[in-house]
């Protein structure tokens, strides 16, 4: 087994606004239990940089259990660092080795500029949202539940698309710095549901524009998207959103 | 905007841009090996072929015209994707890595498809833009009876290789044809056109190389 | 302070349909004229803010996260419940209704609880058809699970990710209205200041947490959705951000805070594992329908789990609890834990765990059964631990969770601020002294659709639309009162001071205090002592605490000192109310009020009230009021489990 306690030998990205220009700071780590996360990890060299009056690094997090997709960063020129499936606040200390040096920078696209540090700005995901991710569905205009029958495998493969935390990572890993996976999945989760019906062109087309406004780059299906996504999101959503984007332009009368 | 040009406008209608297109060059791809394997046969075979080609006439032209089109169309939605890619980084990274979903055939998209690019220019100079009074299979004899040609063959088509490797796939994912169902079945296939264009063209580059007594 | 409940009058089946009747409606022409303020974007804030969207009203919505879509809603694992009694095993309104009552250990108000219940299948309804993806039999209809005890099977669920769902729903509600253009964001803003102006909430006043710049609005009612303040405790199951700071603003400015001591603690998280850990994560409850929990008989054992053998062992809640074995709630579940490790029979390096074994359901329903249960738990367990829960024991051990207590409101959800609604963690309301499993879901998404939107209508319609600008004095002495406090943060590293402490370091002596004597059992010694320790802490903090950077640019170290200062605070109001609590009930073992059992007592004589803080000034000992709950329709019993 490895020693419990290992050293690390950081690089990592610092800059102090959005308009200031950044670069990778050395920092040594002694002393790291191997049971930390890799936040935890981050803590500790902020405690330190405080101590010896130095500013900590800035990075974003909150719930630190894999779920709020706050967290992210690329370690290694991975986003989210090594492990598959897994957030940046999961990752545990233990998958690296005594004396590694890792480098660590923010999620980088033209679309997430970043703000200070490890923190960019992922607002352009809201907006692809607010162009179509929803069902207009009114409070207290909802049928009785059990009034919509939805297939148990159709349930099951919405929530596969569901699961997306978005937390941006796809973009980060994306050779293109594209969206596709995160529209993709909300797309499909919406798809696969009956409820999502009634609006399903209209939402395929306008969250394709809204997506494209916001300067994302174009999928050309590297797969680099669902290998780090932490929640293991497939391609065959964006399959998916191919479809029914192609299906909208055809065969609808809806203007995105 | 009419729907037409808001759809191919889109990033995702450039992507079907790209896989129609793709479609159609990767047809005229497996014709043309079908039309070549002819050589495997001699020389008569061969300049039946092409006496048979060339007897389409004003079909023959208007085929090329279309060819040409859509290569361009191609090439053009390519760049300008390949442009807008790299617009959408715009501070790179220190560290490159790969997570595992890249292969080399997706990394090197539009590099190869500048290899591609080159190498069917040289082509052309080989046997379409050349003199042509003497037959087609002498001139294919001369050019490939040269190591030079036959180096300058065999890389413009490991291009085309990786190229198609990577494009047939992705050309039916974003045409938003993937199914578990048939996903292996598509996956197959891509590996088994790739496979046969590129065996098909290296093998006569080989053959003639060691053999060009074939052709005459 | 006058603790009006407002409750309305009639048979408690009534009363809900009643006040809806009662109340003032805003003309649909003049919904457009108001704004409303909701500071807070989880379950509670997002539907709120979504349903007035809809209804015509201008909101405005913060949050302190980047998207609305990350509140700390989303971590809740396990489901929701809902009286929809689909399963036809007899559940109704009136059983969740009691259920939910009883849970709290009748320190809740009847009427509210039963308001909760009437909407909790208007919840679904509205969720399933947003596009939530419950999880489903077969023939496509929802399924259900029996959860936290609970004796009918009535709780929704979508995989281990119901509160994300939940959330996701209400989200892409609200961001429909911001399409919409009702609804306005502001995400990356910290509510620092709550504006009162004629003794109504008029207005709050923000830090932009990305340039550091201090925002005002206004509006003709603000809306505190903020959630819990669990991790005043430093270790608890909260997401980093959760805080009381807004919650404790409002109650200086004159929001009632009522029953702050109480707070419930999880029996199943994994163990604490050094010092430098930031937060503790849960494991689902329902582990404990095939885990057996456990500890070595002997204090001073120092083998393997595998290798002791069963009469070394001791299944203490099978021996003390025969009829409900490892079932029993929360509470007793978490204070037996903690009993057994205070005598020495904790395991793990700490000493502070206990075993959770699946040893014995494997062998009798095989290991597939198992991990098709449990298999995504125990995957996470083994990526947070490095151990496979199925060829050794979990360890477990409880920890922070969820606080029942919050601003007090009325039947109306409205405090003692006219103008200040308060929803969802944030409010006091349903749950008394113990929450039960799959009940703050409902009870968040409760308040924002179905309560709230009704309930504001009559306070907008009685105070009309006109507003005061952000130029009335009252903003800029909330500001310059929020600018004094930043600079007082900051004045130490200023000032080049030595021996600082990190804010972090600070925090976790707070919560060390906190958890040792107002945790699951406490006792008037313990307390009193909290209650000197606590102000010399604060005092320290004051002194020691280093800020580094800057208050105009993001600081991640301002924002955890801003919301550390305020736990500081409030802290010391929640350890006064334990103290004056000299009965045990719920969540919490009060060690003079057991039973010869030792088991919990409660005294309904002399504490069936809600106890409600005032605050009186700085440096003064906040005022407790009495709200007495006073039950019609069930009678309070003596929660038994053995
Ligand atoms: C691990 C875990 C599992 C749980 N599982 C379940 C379950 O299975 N079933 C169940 O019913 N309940 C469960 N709960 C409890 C439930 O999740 C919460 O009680 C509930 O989600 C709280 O919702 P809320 O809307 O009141 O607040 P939150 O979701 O906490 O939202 C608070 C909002 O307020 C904002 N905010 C806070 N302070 C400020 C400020 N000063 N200025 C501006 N904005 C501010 C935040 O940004 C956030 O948007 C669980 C809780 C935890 C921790
Ligand atoms: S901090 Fe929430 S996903 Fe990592």
């Amino acid at each position: 087994m490895a020693a419990k306690i290992i050293s690390l030998n950081l690089k990592v990205w610092r800059q102090n606004g959005p308009d200031k220009k950044g670069a990778l700071e050395n920092y040594r780590l002694e002393n790291i239990s191997i049971d930390m996360s890799f936040l935890e990890m981050i803590d500790v060299l902020n405690e330190k940089l405080t101590v010896e009056g130095k500013e900590p690094v800035a990075f974003d997090h909150d719930c630190r259990e894999g779920i709020c997709g706050m967290c992210g960063a690329v370690v290694d020129g991975i986003a989210h660092g090594p492990e598959k499936e897994t957030t940046l606040c999961q990752l545990h200390m233990r998958h690296f080795q005594d004396g590694q040096t890792l480098t660590i920078e923010p999620f980088r696209a033209k679309a997430f500029p970043v703000i200070k540090d490890l923190v960019v700005d992922r607002s352009s995901l809201d907006i692809i949202i607010q162009a179509g991710g929803f069902i207009s569905v009114n409070t207290g205009s909802a049928p009785d539940a059990n009034g919509i029958p939805v297939p148990q495998h159709k349930a099951e493969q919405a929530m596969d698309a569901a699961a997306c935390i978005g937390c941006g990572a796809c973009v980060a890993a994306c050779p293109n710095a594209a969206a596709m996976l995160f529209v993709s999945a909300k797309i499909s989760q919406l798809a696969l549901l009956p409820q999502g019906a009634p609006e399903r062109e209209k939402r395929a087309l306008s969250m394709v524009q809204a997506m494209d406004k916001e300067g994302f780059g174009n999928c050309t299906n590297e797969r680099e998207c669902e290998a780090v996504c932490p929640k293991g999101i497939s391609i065959r959503n964006i399959a998916r959103l191919n479809r029914e984007f192609l299906r909208a332009s055809l065969l609808s009368d809806e203007q995105g | 905007m009419s729907w037409f040009t808001q759809t191919i406008k889109s990033s995702l209608g450039k992507k079907y841009i790209m896989s129609l297109t793709g479609l159609m060059l990767g047809g005229f791809l497996l014709v043309h090996a079908a039309g070549n394997s002819s050589i495997f046969f001699g020389r008569a075979a061969f300049l039946s072929y092409a006496g048979h080609l060339h007897g389409l006439g004003f079909l023959l032209h208007a085929a090329e015209l279309l060819l040409l089109a859509i290569f361009l169309v191609h090439i053009l939605t390519g760049t300008i994707l390949f442009l807008g890619n790299l617009g959408a980084r715009s501070s790179r990274y220190a560290v490159h890595n790969s997570a595992g979903g890249r292969s080399w055939g997706s990394a090197t998209m539009p590099y190869t498809g500048m290899v591609i690019f080159c190498f069917i220019l040289i082509h052309l100079f080989n046997f379409h833009f050349t003199d042509h009074s003497r037959t087609i299979a002498d001139i294919v004899a001369e050019v490939l009876a040269r190591p030079f040609y036959t180096f300058i063959y065999i890389v413009g088509l490991s291009g085309l290789g990786l190229h198609v490797s990577h494009g047939f796939w992705s050309m039916f994912q974003s045409l938003g044809i993937s199914h578990p169902k048939y996903d292996r079945v598509i996956r197959a296939c891509a590996w088994l056109v790739c496979g046969l264009i590129t065996a098909v063209f290296i093998l006569i580059v080989l053959l003639l190389l060691v053999n060009s007594n074939i052709l005459v | 302070m006058q603790l009006d409940a407002k409750i309305p009058e009639g048979p408690l089946s009534e009363k809900w349909d009643r006040r809806r009747f009662e109340n003032r409606l805003v003309n649909p022409a003049n919904k457009r004229k108001y704004e409303i303020l909701v500071v807070g974007t989880g379950l509670a804030g997002a539907s709120a803010a979504a349903t007035l969207g809809e209804l015509g009203y201008n909101v405005k919505a913060f949050c302190i996260q980047d998207s609305p879509r990350r509140a700390h809603s989303i971590a809740a694992q396990g489901g929701i419940n809902a009286a929809k009694n689909y399963q036809n095993d007899g559940d109704s309104i009136f059983r969740l209704f009691y259920d939910t009552i009883k849970g709290g250990d009748f320190r809740s108000r009847e009427a509210n609880v039963y308001r909760l219940a009437q909407v909790s299948n208007n919840i679904i309804d509205q969720c399933v058809a947003q596009g939530v993806p419950f999880a489903r039999e077969y023939g496509g209809t929802l399924a259900n699970r029996s959860f936290g005890g609970a004796q009918v099977s009535r709780t929704f669920y979508a995989r281990g990710q119901t509160g994300q769902q939940l959330l996701f729903g209400a989200y892409s509600a609200m961001m429909r209205q911001v399409a919409a253009g009702k609804v306005t964001l502001f995400p990356r803003r910290e509510m620092m200041d709550l504006v009162v102006i004629d003794g109504k909430a008029k207005g709050i006043v923000c830090r932009n947490l990305v340039t550091g710049r201090l925002e005002r609005y206004c509006g003709n009612a603000v809306v505190l959705a903020t959630g819990g303040y669990g991790n005043t405790y430093f270790l608890s199951t909260n997401a980093m951000a959760s805080n009381v700071t807004a919650a404790w603003r409002a109650y200086k400015r004159g929001a009632g805070f009522a029953n702050p001591s109480f707070v419930q603690i999880h029996p199943t998280c994994i163990p604490v594992h050094g010092d430098y850990q930031s937060k503790l994560t849960l494991m689902s409850e329902s582990l404990r329908n095939d885990g057996r929990v456990w500890v070595p008989k002997n204090s001073g054992e120092t083998r393997d789990p595998v290798d002791i053998p069963e009469e070394d062992r001791d299944y203490y809640l099978e021996r003390k609890y025969p009829s409900f074995g490892n079932l029993v709630p929360r509470d007793v579940a978490s204070r037996n834990a903690k009993e057994v490790c205070d005598q020495g029979r904790g395991v793990g390096e700490t000493g502070l765990a206990v075993y959770l074994d699946f040893r014995d359901a494997i062998t009798r329903d095989g290991h597939d059964v198992i991990m098709r249960k449990y298999g995504n738990l125990f995957h996470m367990y083994e990526k947070i631990t490095a151990q496979d829960p199925s060829c050794r024991p979990m360890m477990i051990y409880p920890a922070v969770h969820y606080t029942m207590g919050g601003l007090w409101v009325d039947y109306n959800l409205m405090s003692t601020v006219p103008g200040l609604f308060v929803l969802g963690e944030a409010n006091f309301s349903d749950h008394g002294a113990n929450r039960l499993g799959a009940s703050a879901l409902m009870q968040g998404l409760a308040d924002g659709y179905f309560v709230l939107p009704y309930t504001i209508c009559d306070y907008l319609a009685e105070t009309g639309y006109n507003m005061h600008d952000t130029n009335h004095d009252a903003y800029t002495v909330a500001e310059e009162h929020v600018v004094q406090h930043i600079d007082a943060l900051m004045k130490n590293r200023a000032a080049g001071k030595k021996g600082l402490q990190t804010v972090d370091d600070l925090h976790r002596r707070l919560g060390r205090i906190l958890w040792d004597h107002c945790g699951m059992a406490r006792n008037r010694d313990g307390l009193a002592r909290a209650l000197a320790l606590i102000p010399e802490l604060r005092q320290e903090f004051w002194d020691r605490v280093t800020v580094p950077g800057s208050g105009q640019e993001l600081n991640q170290a301002l924002e955890r000192a801003g919301r550390v200062a305020d736990f500081m605070e409030f802290a010391e109001i929640m350890v006064q109310d334990a103290l004056a609590r000299e009965e045990s009930c719920g969540c919490h073992l009060r060690e003079e009020s057991q039973t010869e059992e030792h088991e919990a007592l409660r005294d309904d004589a002399n504490y069936a009230h809600v106890a409600v803080f005032e605050y009186k000034g700085e440096g003064k000992e906040a005022a407790l009021h009495k709200e007495p709950l006073v039950f019609e329709n069930v009678t309070p019993t003596q929660r038994s489990y053995k």
